[in-house]
């Protein structure tokens, strides 16, 4: 049991909001340094190019700016270097990449935001499908 | 978004109906449940002895006493039955509620009796008896269920299948095949046949109809089927014994519009349908009772999907409209479905290029041009497909706009609406039958209405009736006298001057058919009151008979003109701004002006697109509800059976969201609300499955006619039989079709 807990490394707490601010920044680096990596591994040179996917890297970052609780973005972190493992070690198919990182959830779900508001249930309905 | 959703709302729908109304099921459709059965049935299955179980006629089948004195009475396994005289021992065992196994017997063919499956014992008979071709006697003695039976129709199995092939896993009757059933329930177990089977050289009968000739069991039911119903000489027996075969007695397609019925009627899988061979088995079907909006007609049918693709159509029984065939255009058009299809809202950039966009762009452009038109310059057409809520939220839409030029196409410039007597077949689809005089005035119903057609010919071979016919040289497939072309005839006829006057008025019920095509022309009004005059003279009008009929073209046909679709000005098209075509490709496309917008909604690229400026995508009649008056003024509705495709809608819906998007939202928001709308304006439309004949058939009421009678001779109405619509235009199946059986 001992050993091999001693080969699974949970870096301790951040002390303060500084030190885990440097955390979230190696973090980036570490990740915008594996794109070429992931660009090659999942053939994605026709598809996207390095800055594009920099810039969904630092989107999904920046998704958490809100948040102050080093515990939490301890735990953010340690999600965000799983799923780059995972990304980096082939774990994943071209697929998910492409529709988690490329095409983005947007287009996932269309006709979001305040168009709708004011029209009544029966066109709000027409809009989304045949069937209501 | 779910098929079982579909299916519950088909099932909700069903019940529904059931619950409403039993009369008509009752009426219509032959169904075996035992508290359906009408009195007569019940009176025929007499008091039965204590100790017989009680008996159900199969199938729901029924006796008609034509002369109570001409009962007789014959025992069933012991179980006494009245019949009218004349029945064969087939029929009297079924309204004793035995079913008696048969290939060559089908009860609206002639009797052959050569497949000898259907062997019974008659007491005091030496051998057992062909029941299908034996007449009932009275103080008759049946019985079916005895050793002798059984051992005769288990030789007679093991006959049959001495020289059918074993290839029921690869055969496309699998499942459905009678010999497969029959086999199963009345074969031995073993067989003795130790030889070679022998082999046939299958036919080409055409596009339509595959031919395996080696699983043929020479029950002759096609052949009978070709002479008899569909009246065409084509297919014949050759041989004798075991060189007995099937065949066109010479190389040569079998030309019907009828053909496709074979593939029913063949018990084994030596006929079946090209375009289905291998594409599903059919316990994977799903089937939906729906209608037919090929052609007026109506047919009822049954759409066999799987999963969101519809893989065959069936005809369904309905001794009204189209008792059980159907024509080949209604079953093998389904490709067409899958074809040229309009997934998306679309707008016409200024590169003259479609861009595919959301129904929120697509509704606001069409609801900012609509208000920048006058009201008067738009115009609304609704096509040969159009269900009757489509377009009754059409015709309020327009009208909310401040327009009432909305019409339907193919019901000309200027329809009479005002008299239901005079756009529909007033004697009825199965009142032909009782004709004795048929005159067609500028109608070949052979095209333009095949399952009339089929009745009109069987009328003819029944009775001998007579049939005069006006109009070009056409295609007849039974006896029939070509007495003009034009409307001079019809004056010869009015006046009495014609050879055929006589027969004419002779007739005790004579029936006049006017065909729809004549609504386009210009003096349409002359030439209907020239055959009213006519109608007139042979008395073909009176309580007890209508004999005046108009035979349309189009399923939307009857539907638009009880609703009242008329344009309020004949030259509107050429002054609109805004036209709306809900699925209209056959009206003249020329004859808008340049600078027209035009909206097209619909379900198929066809000709309307290539005009318009927007493109709102529809869903076809196998994926909605709505609502269809055939031309005897039957209304009857579809049944969703596949999802729509793409991003497409219900027509009625479409029309709904841009009312309200263009600020003049209609009163309804679902199919009921829209239909209590329809019952303020046409309430025979929401009797579904219902004749509703016409309140007044008089002509008295007409204005006088001023006009004079043209002298240009009557056209054919239907160019090509297999493609008349945008469904049947995107049918591959239908344009082989075309191509090699049309007669140039």
């Amino acid at each position: 049991m001992a050993s091999t807990l001693k080969y699974v490394r949970v870096p301790p707490n951040s002390a303060n909001l500084a030190e885990a601010r440097r955390r979230v920044f190696e973090f980036f680096k570490t990740a915008c340094r594996s794109i070429p990596t992931i660009m090659e591994i999942y053939n994605l040179d026709d598809v996207v190019t390095p800055s594009q996917l920099r810039s969904t890297i630092s989107s999904e970052i920046r998704k958490n700016a809100h948040v102050t609780n080093t515990k939490v973005i301890d735990m953010l972190l340690f999600k965000g270097t799983e799923e780059l493992s995972n990304i980096v070690e082939h774990a994943k198919q071209r697929h998910h990449i492409l529709g988690q990182y490329v095409l983005g959830r947007e287009h996932l779900t269309q006709d979001v935001g305040t168009k709708d508001q004011g029209t009544l249930d029966f066109l709000k309905n027409f809009y989304k499908s045949n069937y209501f | 978004m779910g098929l079982s959703q579909l299916a519950t709302r088909a099932l909700f729908r069903s019940t529904r109906l059931a619950a409403a109304n039993p009369h008509h099921i009752l009426r219509r459709a032959i169904v075996s449940t035992p508290e359906l059965h009408n009195s007569e049935a019940a009176a025929a299955e007499a008091q039965p002895e204590p100790d017989l179980p009680k008996r159900t006629p199969v199938a729901g089948a029924r006796v008609h006493f034509p002369n109570p004195d001409d009962a007789i009475e014959v025992f069933v396994d012991g179980y006494p039955v009245k019949i009218p005289k004349g029945m064969t021992v087939l029929q009297a065992c079924e309204i004793a509620g035995v079913d008696i196994p048969r290939f060559c017997y089908h009860s609206r063919l002639s009797i052959a009796g050569n497949c000898r499956m259907c062997l019974v014992e008659v007491e005091k008979s030496p051998k057992p008896v062909a029941s299908c071709a034996m007449p009932a006697l009275p103080g008759m003695k049946i019985k079916t269920d005895t050793p002798l039976a059984k051992k005769a129709r288990e030789g007679v199995m093991e006959f049959l299948l001495m020289n059918h092939p074993l290839d029921c896993p690869i055969c496309d009757q699998g499942g459905e095949c009678d010999l497969q059933d029959q086999s199963m329930a009345f074969g031995s177990d073993r067989g003795r046949f130790t030889e070679m089977k022998r082999s046939v050289v299958d036919k080409n009968l055409g596009p339509l109809v595959k031919t395996v000739m080696t699983r043929c069991i020479q029950c002759t039911r096609c052949v009978r089927f070709a002479t008899e119903i569909a009246g065409v000489q084509d297919l014949g027996m050759l041989g004798r014994g075991s060189g007995e075969e099937i065949g066109t007695y010479v190389e040569k397609l079998m030309t019907s519009e009828l053909s496709g019925n074979v593939i029913d009627i063949c018990p084994v899988g030596a006929l079946t349908s090209k375009p289905f061979a291998f594409k599903a088995r059919n316990w994977e079907l799903k089937g939906t009772e729906s209608i037919d909006v090929t052609d007026a007609v109506g047919s009822n049918i049954r759409i066999d999907s799987r999963g969101p693709e519809v893989m065959r159509i069936l005809p369904r029984l309905n001794e009204e409209i189209n008792e059980e065939w159907i024509s080949d255009k209604t079953r093998f058009f389904y490709d067409g479905l899958k074809r040229q299809r309009l997934n998306d809202p679309m707008i016409r950039g200024p590169d003259g290029r479609f861009k595919a966009v959301s129904w929120r762009d697509a509704l606001a452009v069409v609801a900012e041009v609509i208000h920048q038109v006058k009201p008067e310059e738009i115009v609304g057409v609704a096509g040969k497909l159009s269900d009757a809520e489509s377009m009754m939220a059409l015709k309020d839409f327009l009208n909310k706009m401040g327009s009432n030029n909305i019409w339907c196409e193919g019901n000309g410039p200027n329809p009479n609406a005002d008299l239901r007597s005079g756009y529909i077949m007033n004697t009825s689809i199965s009142g032909l039958e009782k004709a004795d005089v048929f005159l067609l005035v500028g109608t070949q119903p052979r095209v333009e209405a095949a399952m009339v057609n089929a009745r009109i010919r069987k009328t003819v071979r029944a009775t001998n009736a007579r049939v005069g016919y006006i109009g070009p040289a056409a295609d007849f497939n039974y006896d029939h006298e070509h007495l003009g072309t034009g409307p001079e005839t019809l004056t010869e006829l009015a006046e009495g001057r014609h050879p055929f006057s006589s027969a004419l008025s002779n007739a005790k019920s004579p029936v006049v058919i006017v065909g729809a095509g004549i609504f386009q022309r210009k003096d349409k009004d002359a030439i209907f009151s020239v055959v009213e005059t006519i109608a007139k003279n042979i008395n073909a009008v009176r309580p007890d008979w209508n004999g005046l009929n108009v035979l349309l073209l189009n399923a939307a046909q009857a539907a638009a003109l009880d609703l009242g679709l008329v344009p309020e000005s004949d030259k509107s098209l050429e002054s609109a701004k805004l036209v709306y075509l809900m699925g209209a490709d056959d009206e003249n496309l020329d004859k808008i002006p340049d600078d027209a917008f035009v909206v097209y909604q619909g379900h198929h690229g066809d000709r309307g697109v290539y005009r318009a400026n927007v493109i709102l995508p529809a869903s076809t009649f196998t994926e909605k509800e709505g609502t269809y008056a055939n031309t005897e003024g039957c209304a009857q509705t579809t049944v969703p059976a596949v999802p729509t495709v793409g991003d497409s809608r219900d027509d009625w819906k479409i029309i709904r969201a841009l009312s309200e998007v263009a600020g003049v939202s209609l009163p309804y928001d679902t199919l009921n609300g829209i239909r209590s709308r329809i019952s303020t304006v046409a309430p025979n439309l929401l009797h579904a499955d219902e004749r509703e004949p016409a309140t007044f058939s008089t002509s008295s009421l007409r204005p006088e006619v001023k006009e004079k009678l043209d002298k240009a001779t009557f056209t054919s109405a239907v160019e090509n039989f297999y493609m008349t619509d945008s469904i049947t235009r995107a049918s591959k199946i239908m344009a082989q079709c075309s191509a090699l059986l049309l007669k140039k």
